[in-house]
């Protein structure tokens, strides 16, 4: 078909890591000595080494004007391939074709000098994205309108808050004009209200204009609203492409039965940042088991472990269940309470829990005042599984029947 | 337009990609010009300064051990070669950091990579021009109008360029995966500034009482006829003047040049899993 615009065949991507024994030489003599020493040494150095698959045989095939959300758990290889895509790093085997101008936005603010005015960096962050000067003049009040930066735009952008600076960011990227435009997790930074203005621009580009998106995200409402079709990858192997629901079906349950029931929060972007902030959660069972599969009507015992860096006083901790579709079901909160300098450990209880099964999802956060400390939607999930215990009626339930599970009294009066 | 993606290592020198990130290199040039002497009280006055010490220490320095010609000849002379030197190294030094300096960039966004070490030399040149313009009073007030040998001098200064960018070019391309580059590379420019007829002239280090494979080794250093050169074109008088060598530091400067963008090239497409 003529109307393919990015063609995928076989890419592959191998990294080579390295074991402790012996590292990668980063310095020449090391490469030096490392290489004299595989003369002599040749068996310990092989079993040193060991090939990583980041991504392995990917075919996938994209027409014109779709929007393709790229789903997966975290190391699935979904940057890996943007950044192939992007010709950032080649891949080790395969070939890719596209028709017309690819622009990556991987970073919000890529090149943003911290010494240069605002205004210096629309036109620098804008041709580094691949923007003539002339495009770049022809969207400029635009770019500010979308920032909402007018006042500050002669200030350096050291000086900018972290969401002018994130706005600015990503308002020079989404007044690019590509053929195809690869974002990835960009709109993880930010509030609530400006990551749907994202969402909102990047639809209209794509519904208006016809242009072609590839989107990773972790949040399966943004997947689902934006794009048309999805790819699964797990483990650097494309398990599903095809319609978004599908895909994004097959993730939440693949990509989630097998979830754990303890969480850690190291490897978030913004862990040990702020003043109190998450360490663990896990899920445990009435008799103090843990657990990440409840039935239907049991008790869920959800501890939660933060960090204050100093003694908090009146301070909130919360936390909402979503669905799968991120449909927010309930949120419930503490008291203000006063919590000590640094482990604390809060463990919630949700009674006899009616939900229909399925896999939901947990936003925590912790709060003081009007001011959100710590706040995590993306990483928190449990089951709610065995129909068994259920009334007779309630196992006629499926996914169109809501999320509450209850049988009202009834009587027949008649 | 068609952009097909393979496995395959090597990148060419593509002149037309590299003229449609024209603007990408005008930006970047100017980030470079505008970030160097931010939240400086001197600004560009550095520019100025950071030869003027040099030549006060070097020009002393020189006369010291070399007292073939009086003061003020001395001192026009040295600061010409100071002026200029201040010129080499810099860019020798901005264009082997480029790649490394970037790093964020070339991360995270495509474009042709040359860029990045090419977009370095319009700060150098710049800081050369200020302290060049300086120059110029100076040797009007001592010596007057130069003679017509000064119309070679944008040869010689491009000449200059070249050399130096080749060899940063290597520079910054080794550094990407080897970090100890940075290391060596101060001990390489401190090196190459006694190596060359700065402060101690090409006649003087000729003359000295040193192995005759050692002067072999001097003249063979491109900088050596480049820096005579570029005095040749204020005093109208060449020292140490040999055809043999003159050519050889040319075959020098283009093999340099030739390897220095085979080598990027070649690795250019991993720059990103190494950086």
């Amino acid at each position: 078909m003529s109307d393919t615009i990015i063609k995928v065949e076989n890419v592959s991507k191998k990294y080579e890591i390295f074991h402790q024994k012996k590292e990668r030489s980063d310095s020449l003599v090391g490469a030096l000595t490392g290489g004299i020493k595989s003369i002599f040494d040749r068996g310990s150095v092989q079993k040193s080494k060991e090939d990583f698959w980041a991504l392995k045989d990917i075919n996938f095939e994209i027409k014109k004007g779709d929007r393709v959300g790229v789903i997966g758990r975290n190391g699935a290889g979904k940057s890996t391939l943007l950044k192939i895509l992007s010709r950032i790093v080649k891949p080790t085997t395969g070939r890719i074709e596209f028709e017309g101008r690819m622009a990556s936005l991987l970073e919000v603010g890529t090149g943003f000098h911290g010494d240069l005015s605002g205004r210096e960096n629309i036109y620098l962050n804008g041709s580094i994205l691949g923007m003539t000067k002339r495009e770049i003049d022809a969207r400029f009040d635009e770019i500010v309108d979308f920032a909402e930066v007018e006042k500050f735009l002669d200030t350096p952008v050291k000086k900018y808050s972290s969401g002018m600076y994130v706005r600015l960011a990503f308002a020079v990227a989404a007044n690019l004009e590509p053929d195809i435009l690869v974002v990835d997790e960009v709109l993880a930074v930010g509030d609530a209200q400006f990551q749907r203005k994202c969402i909102g621009k990047m639809e209209d580009v794509s519904n208006k204009e016809g242009r072609t998106i590839l989107f990773v995200s972790h949040n399966m409402g943004a997947v689902q609203n934006l794009c048309n079709k999805g790819l699964f990858l797990q483990n650097g192997r494309s398990i599903n492409y095809g319609n978004i629901s599908e895909v994004i079906k097959e993730y939440l349950e693949v990509g989630n039965t097998i979830s754990s029931s303890v969480f850690t929060f190291e490897s978030q972007a913004n862990y040990g940042k702020s003043k109190a902030y998450f360490s663990r959660i896990e899920f445990r069972d009435e008799a103090g088991n843990l657990c990440s599969d409840f039935p239907v009507g049991e008790n869920i015992h959800i501890h939660m472990q933060f960090i204050c860096s100093s003694k908090m006083e009146g301070t909130v901790l919360g936390f909402g269940i979503l669905s799968s579709t991120e449909l927010p079901i309930v949120t419930t909160w503490t008291n203000p309470e006063n919590f000590k300098e640094g482990l604390n450990e809060v463990v919630f209880t949700f009674d006899k829990i009616q939900l229909v099964p399925g896999i939901y999802k947990l936003a925590v956060g912790i709060s003081r005042g009007n001011e959100s400390v710590d706040f995590n939607s993306n990483l928190v999930f449990f089951n709610i599984s065995d129909i068994l215990k259920m009334p007779e009626a309630a196992r006629l339930v499926n996914t169109s029947s809501g999320v509450l599970l209850n049988q009202f009294p009834y009587k027949i009066i008649s | 337009m068609k952009t097909i993606i393979t496995s395959s290592d090597r990148s060419f020198l593509n002149i037309s990609e590299l003229r449609k990130y024209g603007g990408l290199f005008k930006y970047l040039s100017l980030r470079d010009v505008f970030v160097r002497y931010k939240q400086t009280w001197l600004g560009f006055g550095w520019s100025v300064i950071r030869p003027l010490i040099n030549i006060v220490i070097f020009g002393g320095l020189s006369y010291l051990v070399d007292r073939s010609q009086n003061f003020k000849e001395r001192f026009v002379m040295v600061s010409a070669g100071i002026v200029f030197w201040q010129l080499l190294s810099t860019t020798l030094n901005d264009v082997s950091n480029s790649l490394t300096s970037n790093a964020n960039i070339l991360t995270k966004v495509y474009f042709p990579k040359l860029i990045l070490p090419l977009s370095n030399i319009l700060v150098c040149v710049i800081d050369f021009l200020i302290a060049f313009a300086l120059y110029l009073l100076v040797f009007f007030w001592f010596k007057g109008l130069p003679p017509w040998q000064i119309i070679f001098l944008p040869l010689v200064i491009f000449y200059g360029l070249v050399f130096c960018f080749s060899i940063g070019l290597i520079i910054a391309t080794a550094s990407v995966k080897y970090r100890d580059v940075k290391f060596i590379l101060p001990f390489l420019i401190q090196i190459l500034f006694y190596a060359s007829p700065v402060f101690l002239s090409s006649t003087f280090v000729l003359g000295l009482n040193i192995p005759a494979w050692l002067k072999m080794l001097y003249q063979l250093n491109p900088l050596v006829f480049i820096l005579n050169a570029f005095k040749y074109c204020f005093f109208g008088q060449f020292e140490s003047f040999d055809p043999l060598y003159i050519g050889l530091s040319f075959v020098i400067t283009l093999l340099v040049l030739f390897f220095a963008i085979r080598y990027f090239l070649n690795f250019e497409k991993s720059f990103a899993d190494y950086i």
